[in-house]
């Protein structure tokens, strides 16, 4: 709790609370972040379930790299905004959930393009069953992630 | 402004989402993964536009327009609820009237690419390179967008 407090009561900490650009510019960034990431997996997953056969495995998979820049964004970001009030939010369910829920959905992501750029020539028109499953973890994953960042504000 | 303001604060609908507590949160967490489907969707059909990964079929790429579809109907409902919940922070505020001049925006530059992009690509065949209409179309759609989410979130700032 200590770490937490002298956290909470850094300058970064206290610019990012009180100055007129430190939160709106992290919130904004937080929300950019956001589409990207979250956006650019769930039309990936989509694809995956198949949908929009036309478009190759491996010309989707380029996206990777713009989505992960999304999400370095937002964890810089959320960090930014997680210094403001340290201390209540490791005690915030919604919070501790949203962590959770982001781990599983980094983890899936990385495993089904780890999947594509490796076997997804073989596949075919369709992913195999077991990939569409990981596919739906991701999605219900990042989908409950964003509602329950949204709620942090509110329990 | 007032009397729009009193007269929307008036309404069923208006009472009905400032009376309950789940509304709020539940118009905003259905306004962001709505956020998030149109944005994803956005992005790899302006990039394409653009340039960026020409393997991929123009005709494939159409097939993320339902998504961008449903992610702005999404968004379009529950905004119309926002504003009838709390017409007082939405209608004076300039990041909303900025924020609308992008939709309106962004709606004029889909149009522009409607009757004249997709004709003109059409005729070019794939891998061929993007003209300059094309491009700017790609690179204006994503301008608008990404301000319309910068300004929906900076919208309580201005308030």
């Amino acid at each position: 709790m200590g770490t937490l407090i002298s956290i909470e009561q850094s300058a970064f900490a206290e610019w990012v609370r009180v100055s007129a650009v430190g939160y709106p510019l992290m919130i904004t960034s937080h929300a950019i972040g956001m589409g990207v990431m979250v956006g650019l997996t769930l039309a990936f997953c989509v694809r995956l379930l198949g949908w929009s056969q036309e478009i190759s495995y491996s010309a989707l998979n380029r996206f990777w790299g713009i989505a992960w820049a999304g999400f370095g964004l937002n964890f810089v970001s959320g960090t930014a905004l997680f210094t403001t009030q340290a201390t209540s939010y490791v005690e915030s369910v919604p919070f501790l959930l949203k962590l959770a829920l982001i781990f599983v959905g980094v983890v899936t992501a990385a495993l089904l393009q780890a999947a594509v750029t490796r076997d997804a020539d073989g596949w075919g028109s369709s992913a195999p069953a077991g990939i569409r499953a990981l596919a739906l973890v991701s999605i219900a994953s990042w989908t409950c992630a964003v509602v329950s960042g949204r709620l942090i504000a509110y329990y | 402004m007032t009397s729009v303001a009193a007269w929307i604060e008036s309404t069923s609908l208006s009472q009905f989402i400032i009376n309950r507590s789940w509304t709020w949160p539940t118009l905003e967490s259905l306004h962001f993964l709505g956020l998030c489907v149109l944005i994803g969707a956005v992005l790899i059909m302006d990039l394409r536009l653009i340039g960026f990964q020409r393997e991929i079929p123009l005709r494939a790429v159409h097939k993320l327009m339902p998504f961008a579809l449903l992610g702005f109907t999404v968004n379009l409902l529950t905004g119309v609820m926002f504003v009838f919940g709390e017409p007082q922070l939405y209608l004076d505020n300039p990041a909303f009237r900025i924020k609308m001049s992008l939709i309106v925006l962004a709606g004029l530059n889909f149009v522009l690419y409607y009757y004249k992009v997709d004709p003109l690509l059409t005729r070019l065949g794939p891998d061929s390179p993007p003209p300059p209409l094309a491009k700017g179309v790609g690179a204006a759609s994503l301008l608008f967008w990404f301000g319309v989410l910068a300004y929906g979130r900076l919208l309580p700032y201005f308030g």
